[in-house]
Order: structure tokens, then C-alpha cells, then sequence
């Protein structure tokens, strides 16, 4: 286990951001930490990362802690939000993060493989949404690290943007291990070999994308029938759409999708309550 | 990537973030100077001794300023941000950063006292030895330290917003009270009275001696009494923020 959490309780003040979370993370994972927001995800990566510590229970990164300078060697990180020092360049800042690590990937191959070649000149102010992205991703794995914890890595970017951005994350991952957060249940299913979802600060799945799938197999039809829209979520929308058919009864506009993640956690909660 | 490699990256990085900001760089290294100038240089002109007196009182102004600046003023600024969040999970040592940022205020400091040093052999009579001018650089270096820890506390105690007023109006009214732009006997009684026993008084006394004006003793003491009282608060006052930020 390169990463592990007991029991982990944090609070602040009155409000439980961490209640009892238990988890770990094995080399070679590809693991997303999925919840709403304030569920307690990035609370529980940065005692993960060493930023904040938790109240009750143990946490340890590569059987040592997170603290540690020794440990932090081992893991590359991309924050939610960098906010890089304005007037820097994109090499400028590729150099510094690199410098902390024993044996760096070189700038070539960590700006090729994040399409950094162009912009590498550019001044981190001047970047754009997606740009600076990818720039954060590269500095997680500039130091050819053991573990990257990326916190909501493609939030805000387009289509295009989180495909580009995934594939070179899987490029220079190398076989490592990563553990990000994702508010996509659809990005976590396409990326992750395992999930947890967290709510309230308490893991509520833990488990491969195919059991989430078969937890979460329900439904959602929606269509416009004669009384107006009518939306229903059930596990055989085939039987469902058979049946409607059979009735005769005049509709429109049949859509059947995945369920929303909220939906999914409701469900879920249902389930754990 | 040892202790050494690391404060060097961050020196830079850091360096390179100030001196590409011109609106910080020319106020920072220029205004002491343009200071010494305006009120002080015809005075300075009169006599080798006035010029001495003078120039290292404004000295000691640019290394009191750019101390409170880089400390007061950007740690306060520096610890909200997303980008000190990020750099508290890479390898690196607390001790490590905060050598850094001493030793970028340092080159800070000492570029903007040696400009108000080269006015003076410019447009002054100022005569010092090298020995001297050597002794003025390890005086400004030492004198600075009680004033990083005055400027560590007002970073981690006061706002972002605060904090630039804050250390402003301590600056200008130390550096006054002080006797570093007037003589203190010129001042008005009343902050003769209080003068002698303010830091920038015993920084300055400190640099005075070496042109034989007192001695450096009672100066030091004085120093090291303020780097007492204020390495307690600027503990106190980042053991509070830790707290608060990332407990």
C-alpha cells in the first residue's frame, strides 16, 4: 500500500470535513476519489499531501509521512488551483519544481508530452485556461514520481481539452500510480481502474469501474407524453420502452441516459443509510 | 537537490518574481536615493564628516525599507495565494524557503543601500576606508535581522490589504523617530526622548560607530534585545497562521 488512510477524522470547528475515511491506494492504481462538492475531497488530499493534518486516525504515504521531505520526493501533485507567479515563464517553472526531485524527467520529453513546445517562452499570466492545465499536470510528474494526486485536473476545460489532457497524463504516468478527484463520473469510468465516492466526509463505494456500473446500472427515460414530460429511472428501459410502445399512446422526444452523478449518489446514499 | 540547490531555486524564482514587476523594482531600489537626494544632499555636500553621517543613516533607510517590504508586505500577500499552497507540498524544507527569502531580501537591500552609497561618492565629500565601507556592509547585514522578524510579524499577523499601509507607516515613522532623515538632535523633544530607544536608532548608532560616532556595543545589545522580542512574535504570529491555514 503506497498510500493509506485509517480512520482519518478532520473537522473544522463545528463542521466534520472527515469522518472515520479508510482507504488506500496500491502501485500501479489509477484511482478516483469522486464527490459533490464539499463531500471532502480535497480535505482528504491535502492530509494526503501533508498540507493540513488530520485530527484522529493515521495517515501514511509510502509507509512514512506525508510531511516528510524523504516522502514528498515520491509524489508530484496538481492543485485545483496553481496560480502560478505571473511573470514567470512556462520553462522558468518547469526548472524550479524539477530541482526539488532526485531524478527529474528531462523539460524536453515532459514539455513534449504536455504540449508545452510552443507556449515555453510564454510568461504564466499570458496562458490560457487550458494551457495553464496542462502546465500544472506536467509539474506532477516532472519529478518522475511514484504517486500523482491530481485534485479536479480538468475542471473547467473543454471536451477536447480534458481528451488531450488524459492521454498525457496516461503517457507519462509510466505505469505509476495516481489518485485524482473528479466531479465527472463519466471521467472517472474512463479513466480509473478503481473508484470511491465520498460524501459527508465517509467513503461510500469503494470498488472497480464495473462495479459501480452494476451498482449505479439504473436508467434515466425521459419523453413527452400526452400529459406533458414525464421522466423515470429504472434498471430495463427496454422493457419499459416495449411496453409504451405496446400501449399505443402517443409520445415524443424519448431520451435514455446514464444517471447524473448526483443521481448516482442518491442512490448510493439510499443504499448506506 | 540538496539544501544548498534548493534555496538557490527558490533565490531565483523568487528574484526573478520581484525584479520583473518594474513598479516594485525602481520605487524599492530608487526611493531611498531620491530621498537622500531631495532632503538631505546639500547637507551632506558641506563636510566629509556630514556626508558620512548622512549616507549611512539613508543606508540603513534602504535596508529597514526593503526588509519590511519583502517580509511585511509579501508574506502577507504570498500566503493566500494558490502558488504557497502548491509549494507546501514539494520537497522542501520550511527552513529552506525562509533562507531564500532572506537571502532575496538581502540582495535586494544591499542593491538599494548601494545606491544611495554611490550617490554619496558621487555627489559627496564621503570619505570611508575599505575597511569601513566592509564594516558598513556587515552592519547593514546584521542591523537588518531584528527588522526581518518586525516585518515576519506583520506578515503573518496582518491581511494582505493590511498589510502594505502597515508597514509603510511603521517604516516611515520608525525610520523619522529614528534620526534617519533628520539628525536626532534636530528632532522635537519629544521624539528625542523616545529616539534612542527604537531599533532603527540602535541600527543606525550601529553603522555611526563606524565612523567613530559611539560604539557599536550598546547598539548590538539593543539589536539583539528587539531580534529577542520580535523572533517570539513572528513565531507566535506564524505558529497562529499554521493554525488557522492549515491545521
Amino acid at each position: 500500500m503506497i498510500l493509506a488512510f485509517e480512520d482519518v477524522v478532520k473537522s473544522y470547528g463545528a463542521i466534520r470535513a472527515l469522518e472515520g475515511l479508510s482507504f488506500g491506494v496500491q502501485r500501479g492504481e489509477v484511482v478516483a476519489l469522486l464527490g459533490p462538492n464539499g463531500a471532502g475531497k480535497t480535505t482528504a488530499l491535502e492530509i494526503a499531501l501533508g498540507i493540513r493534518r488530520c485530527d484522529a486516525g493515521a495517515v501514511t504515504v509510502f509507509d512514512g509521512s506525508p510531511q516528510d521531505v524523504c516522502v514528498r520526493r515520491r509524489f508530484g501533485v496538481t492543485p485545483q488551483h496553481t496560480g502560478f507567479p505571473d511573470v514567470l515563464r512556462v520553462d522558468e517553472i518547469l526548472a524550479f519544481v524539477a530541482q526539488h526531485y532526485p531524478a527529474p524527467a528531462s523539460l524536453d520529453e515532459t514539455r513534449a508530452a504536455f504540449g508545452l513546445e510552443q507556449i515555453r517562452r510564454r510568461r504564466a499570466n499570458t496562458l490560457s485556461g487550458g494551457q495553464s492545465r496542462r502546465l500544472a499536470l506536467a509539474l506532477a510528474f516532472i519529478g518522475n514520481p511514484e504517486l500523482v494526486v491530481l485534485d479536479e485536473p480538468t475542471v473547467g476545460l473543454d471536451v477536447q481539452s480534458r481528451r488531450r489532457l488524459w492521454e498525457a497524463v496516461r503517457n507519462a504516468s509510466g505505469g505509476g500510480s495516481i489518485l485524482f478527484t473528479t466531479h465527472d463520473l463519466e471521467e472517472a469510468q474512463a479513466h480509473a481502474s478503481r473508484i470511491m465516492v465520498i460524501n459527508h466526509g465517509r467513503l461510500l463505494f469503494d470498488g472497480s469501474t464495473q462495479e459501480l456500473r452494476a451498482r449505479t446500472g439504473t436508467r434515466r427515460l425521459s419523453y413527452i407524453g400526452l400529459g406533458g414530460p414525464v421522466v423515470v429511472t429504472l434498471e430495463d428501459t427496454d422493457e419499459y420502452v416495449r411496453d409504451l410502445v405496446r400501449s399505443g399512446a402517443a409520445f415524443a422526444d424519448l431520451e435514455i441516459s446514464r444517471p447524473s452523478l448526483e443521481e448516482a449518489f442518491l442512490s448510493l446514499t439510499g443504499e448506506t443509510s | 537537490m540538496n539544501a544548498l540547490t534548493l534555496v538557490r531555486a527558490h533565490v531565483t524564482m523568487t528574484f526573478l518574481d520581484l525584479v520583473r514587476w518594474p513598479g516594485y523594482v525602481v520605487p524599492t531600489v530608487v526611493f531611498p536615493a531620491m530621498f537622500f537626494v531631495f532632503f538631505d544632499l546639500s547637507f551632506a555636500r558641506e563636510s566629509s564628516a556630514n556626508a558620512a553621517f548622512l549616507t549611512l543613516a539613508f543606508m540603513v533607510f534602504a535596508v529597514v525599507g526593503v526588509t519590511f517590504y519583502q517580509f511585511g508586505v509579501n508574506i502577507a500577500l504570498d500566503r493566500g495565494r494558490p502558488w504557497e499552497r502548491y509549494l507546501r507540498t514539494l520537497p522542501v524544507t520550511a527552513i529552506e524557503r525562509f533562507t531564500a527569502r532572506i537571502v532575496t531580501a538581502m540582495i535586494f537591500a544591499l542593491a538599494t543601500a548601494a545606491v544611495v552609497a554611490l550617490v554619496a561618492l558621487a555627489f559627496t565629500p564621503i570619505h570611508l576606508s575599505l575597511v569601513q565601507w566592509l564594516l558598513v556592509l556587515l552592519y547593514c547585514i546584521a542591523g537588518g535581522v531584528p527588522f526581518v522578524f518586525i516585518g515576519i510579524t506583520i506578515g503573518y499577523w496582518a491581511s494582505a490589504r493590511a498589510a502594505m499601509p502597515i508597514a509603510t507607516a511603521t517604516n516611515l515613522l520608525l525610520a523619522y523617530a529614528g534620526g534617519l532623515w533628520i539628525p536626532p538632535k534636530l528632532l522635537p523633544p519629544f521624539v528625542q526622548a523616545i529616539s534612542p530607544y527604537l531599533p532603527t536608532r540602535e541600527f543606525a548608532n550601529l553603522v555611526w560607530s563606524i565612523t567613530g560616532r559611539g560604539s557599536a556595543a550598546p547598539a548590538l545589545l539593543g539589536l539583539a534585545t528587539y531580534t529577542v522580542v520580535f523572533a517570539v512574535t513572528a513565531v507566535l504570529v506564524y505558529r497562529r497562521d499554521e493554525r488557522t491555514r492549515y491545521a
